[in-house]
């Protein structure tokens, strides 16, 4: 035995990992979306780091200024603030991905309530705390956001007590508080976490509807004991999946701190720097925006000047709906078009959430009179309602075996178009920024065409699979894996050149000032290449000839 | 090579060298009994068994072929872990120490160049700005007589009582030299604006022993101004330590021991700005509990806790009026 085989047995020996208490996983579900949960974990964890790099830095009583220390003079200071503030952000949208994921096929039901509601609960920790976080810059922005919060909760004298407890003695511009709370509330979704991720292990990930197509959806114990143990596949797919995520949390804030001058409505979404202090003249020019995350809010506050009836619509109903709905919906019945009543509504609330957010971000502030509400909402409604009536389940669902939505294909030609263009700007001013933008979109389009080109040119083996008898289908479906293992073998060695070309570079960036955020860039670029020969060689070694749902 | 067929006119691969490799691996396997191929059991589970069986013995891959994939990756992930070392200097915090003072021109709240000559005369407003250091609070004062009109103000030695040594206080500068500039931290026990300030002629009178807190001066403050015949006061409310802002904040009554240090102007008469560019007298007194500042003023620049360095611009700020 050789000595690395030594000491990796050894360590799992050590540390049990062949028998962990973590839930085996079944071929079939070595998928993103079965792994959403883990993409959300991976980005807290990011978050958590990175936030607790920046409190060694960050002075509550000075909250501007010491942000701006930790932008300007810190080393790698802005890399750091930048993914920290994106990487809440990733993990707002992969919950409400993960949660929306789990409402559509029904994950909520018996037995996994518990571990629905947690899973609500963390996302209001997790948006109360992204808005603390979010104050605590203390720029322009930081302020009218706190003092539309707090107007917010004094409008209710009942609930004017609430603005001590929450914002401290934040007139004075004192955040020791805000920063106390936001720390606590990170705390608190930290401990909820343990609870959901040990009751998500034990009623183990839900299974496809085709192996159970009726709540309570579990594996038996004797079921998953069969499949694939967390050692080793199950680690190999989670750290590919994990560093990817920090890959893109990395390269994005910082490959958009180099964007200037974009239109105000792209602001909240794509500008990580901070605003001007409250107290400047440059303040009165700017307008002031919530963090996108609340931006449906905001509009929502233009429908009604009552706070009470603002609240029901944008806080209270949707948030009781959501933890209350495991005992709404208790039919045993997962299909979506089999409990349409609840499909619906979690269409509904998704277009509602996303119309009203960018309505918000591009009318702000701009009061909306009843029959245009009305019109507003009531249209999707229609459309909704009309489209579940006429949609049935279909029995046997004859599905190409690795089809690519729409989505993606759009998203593929959208990151060609940037690449193209990226390449044309590289040619027409070379500089480190256009060539790290043309890297980042390349490899963007590299991993697309990697996924769009291994469908394209497997087409007639995937199409014709049902019409052969077994044994051959194996044969043929063995003999194109090799060829896409062999590609795959091909592209890790590539990546590991560009991996050790760019990490050279990396040592040469200065820590501090305008070029120092290519760090960031890059250090994402080299994450997503980990990433991804990690998920490659979980594909070569792991993967089997057919990978069935049964 | 692969094992050809000839079939007629057409050539059927059979097996490729691989394929005959692992073959072999895999009979080996099967027949070895510590990983016995268990024929009952395929009968029973079918291709499932074989195919969990193939990845577990004979691993689809062949023993080279993962190291080398294995060796890849874990070159990747050093790789990567070379890469985040340069980004482990986030962890050193950037060093506040100035060198030296630097040259600081003044600017007016909306960020312009302050002008000398607009600088209004013994104005009670408290007027700062920061410098060496932000955090560091000073007075900005055009001093006038009685009458508002501005004075020149002459060079003078200047005592520090806790040790009996002088310093060469330079005067005032400006149009009228008539500018000064002083630190904003009481040098006794530390206090800060608005408990320390500047009080105009107009308000040095007996009428201050009973105004409210940070305006009241002491019976001993105004005799002190009286003797020395001082048409106004630098004064700290917390403990009554005065200061003569036309002899260079020279003390006038404790329980300071110390001056209050100077900053030194610079007056570009060609365009009317102000700039600071250095300290002098004692250091700063410091905000932390470790005591006695030095009497070094450019010792205050490396063991400072208040920040860093202003940099070549600093904004001056007039928003409180004690008096009203």
């Amino acid at each position: 035995m050789s000595l690395g085989k030594r000491v990796s047995n050894w360590f799992a020996e050590r540390l049990g990992l062949d028998d962990l208490p973590f839930f085996k996983t079944p071929d079939y579900m070595f998928h993103a979306n079965e792994w959403l949960g883990a993409l959300v974990a991976a980005s807290f964890i990011y978050t958590v780091i990175s936030g607790l790099i920046l409190l060694l830095y960050y002075n509550a009583a000075a909250g501007y200024q010491s942000t701006e220390a930790i932008i300007n003079q810190v080393p790698y200071g802005s890399v750091v603030l930048y993914s920290h503030l994106y990487g809440s952000y990733a993990m707002i949208i992969l919950a409400y991905v993960h949660m929306f994921r789990n409402y559509f096929v029904g994950a909520y039901k018996k037995p996994r309530e518990l571990l629905w509601i947690l899973g609500v609960l963390m996302l209001v920790l997790t948006l109360g705390a992204s808005f603390l976080g979010y104050s605590l810059i203390g720029d322009a922005l930081a302020v009218s956001a706190v003092d539309v919060g707090a107007g917010i909760v004094t409008s209710i004298p009942q609930l004017s007590f609430l603005i001590p407890i929450i914002f401290g003695n934040y007139d004075t511009g004192d955040y020791t508080r805000v920063l106390a709370l936001h720390i606590i509330l990170v705390a608190l979704i930290g401990l909820l976490f343990v609870f959901h991720f040990f009751l998500a292990e034990h009623y183990g990930m839900m299974p496809s509807r085709k192996v159970k197509p009726k709540a309570p959806a579990v594996y038996t114990k004797e079921e998953w004991s069969k499949f694939n143990p967390w050692w080793p596949r199950n680690f190999v797919y989670m750290s590919s999946l994990v560093f990817m995520t920090w890959g893109f949390i990395l390269a994005i804030p910082n490959a958009l701190a180099y964007l200037n001058g974009l239109p105000q409505y792209f602001n909240p979404f794509m500008n990580p720097k901070p605003a001007p202090p409250p107290n400047s003249p440059a303040a009165a020019h700017i307008t002031t925006y919530p963090p996108w995350f609340f931006l449906f809010l905001y509009k929502i506050a233009d429908f009604t000047s009552d706070v009470v009836v603002f609240l029901m619509i944008g806080v209270i109903i949707p948030l009781i709906y959501l933890l209350i709905v495991p005992f709404l919906d208790r039919t045993d019945e997962l299909h979506p078009l089999r409990r349409k009543v609840f499909s619906g509504i979690g269409i509904l609330m998704i277009t509602y959430l996303i119309q009203t957010s960018l309505w918000g971000d591009l009318a702000p502030g701009v009061q909306v009179s009843v029959k245009d509400q009305v019109i507003a909402y009531l249209v999707p409604a229609i459309i909704v309602a009309l489209g579940l009536t006429f949609l049935n389940p279909m029995e046997q669902k004859v599905r190409p075996s690795s089809a690519i939505s729409p989505m993606t294909s759009i998203l593929f030609v959208v990151i060609s178009l940037l690449f193209s263009g990226a390449v044309v700007q590289l040619i027409d001013y070379p500089s480190p920024l256009t060539f790290s933008i043309a890297m980042f979109l390349g490899s963007l389009f590299f991993l697309g065409a990697r996924s769009m080109g291994s469908l394209v040119l497997n087409k007639n083996v995937s199409r014709s699979v049902p019409n052969r008898p077994v044994s051959e289908v194996n044969t043929s479906v063995m003999i194109s894996n090799e060829k896409k293992k062999r590609l795959a073998e091909v592209i890790m060695s590539i990546l590991f050149v560009l991996v050790v070309v760019i990490v050279a570079q990396m040592w040469t960036i200065p820590p501090t000032g305008y070029a120092s955020n290519l760090f960031g860039v890059d250090l994402g670029l080299v994450f997503l290449m980990l990433g991804e020969s990690i998920s490659l060689y979980h594909y070569v070694v792991y993967k089997k000839p057919t990978e069935k749902e049964e | 090579m692969p094992l050809k067929v000839r079939i007629g006119n057409n050539e059927v691969r059979v097996l490729r060298s691989s394929d005959l490799y692992f073959v072999q691996k895999l009979l080996k396997a099967m027949r070895n009994p510590k990983t016995k191929f268990n024929s009952r059991e395929f009968t029973t589970k079918g291709e499932e068994y074989l195919f969990n069986y193939v990845s577990k013995n004979v691993g689809g891959v062949d023993e080279g072929r993962r190291n080398f994939l294995k060796g890849i990756v874990i070159g990747v992930a050093a790789a990567t872990v070379v890469g985040i070392i340069p980004g482990l200097r986030v962890l050193v915090p950037p060093v506040e120490q100035a060198s030296g003072f630097p040259k600081s021109l003044l600017l007016d709240s909306s960020g312009n160049p302050l002008k000398a000559s607009l600088i209004p005369v013994n104005s009670p407003i408290i007027t700062l700005y920061e410098y060496p250091l932000t955090g560091e609070p000073n007075f900005l004062l055009n001093l006038g007589d009685k009458d508002g009109n501005p004075i020149s103000i002459s060079p003078i030695d200047v005592v520090v009582p806790q040790t009996g040594k002088t310093y060469k206080f330079p005067g005032g500068v400006g149009p009228h030299n008539s500018i000064v500039s002083y630190s904003a931290i009481c040098q006794h026990l530390g206090c800060t604006p608005p408990y320390i300030h500047f009080y105009p002629p107009g308000n040095v009178s007996p009428s201050q022993l009973t105004a409210p807190e940070p305006d009241t001066l002491t019976a001993q403050a105004l005799l002190a101004a009286k003797q020395a015949n001082v048409p106004a006061l630098i004064h700290c409310d917390c403990h009554g330590s005065t200061y003569d802002p036309y002899k260079g904040a020279a003390v006038l009554t404790g329980p300071t021991q110390r001056p209050l240090p100077t900053i030194l102007l610079e007056y570009d008469s060609s365009t009317d700005y102000l700039y600071a560019t250095g300290a002098l007298g004692v250091a700063t007194y410091p905000e932390g509990s470790d005591g006695i500042p030095s009497q070094d003023p450019t010792k205050d620049l490396d063991t400072s806790q208040y920040g860093s360095s202003v940099g070549d611009k600093t904004q001056v700020q007039a928003n409180t009026n004690p008096f009203s």
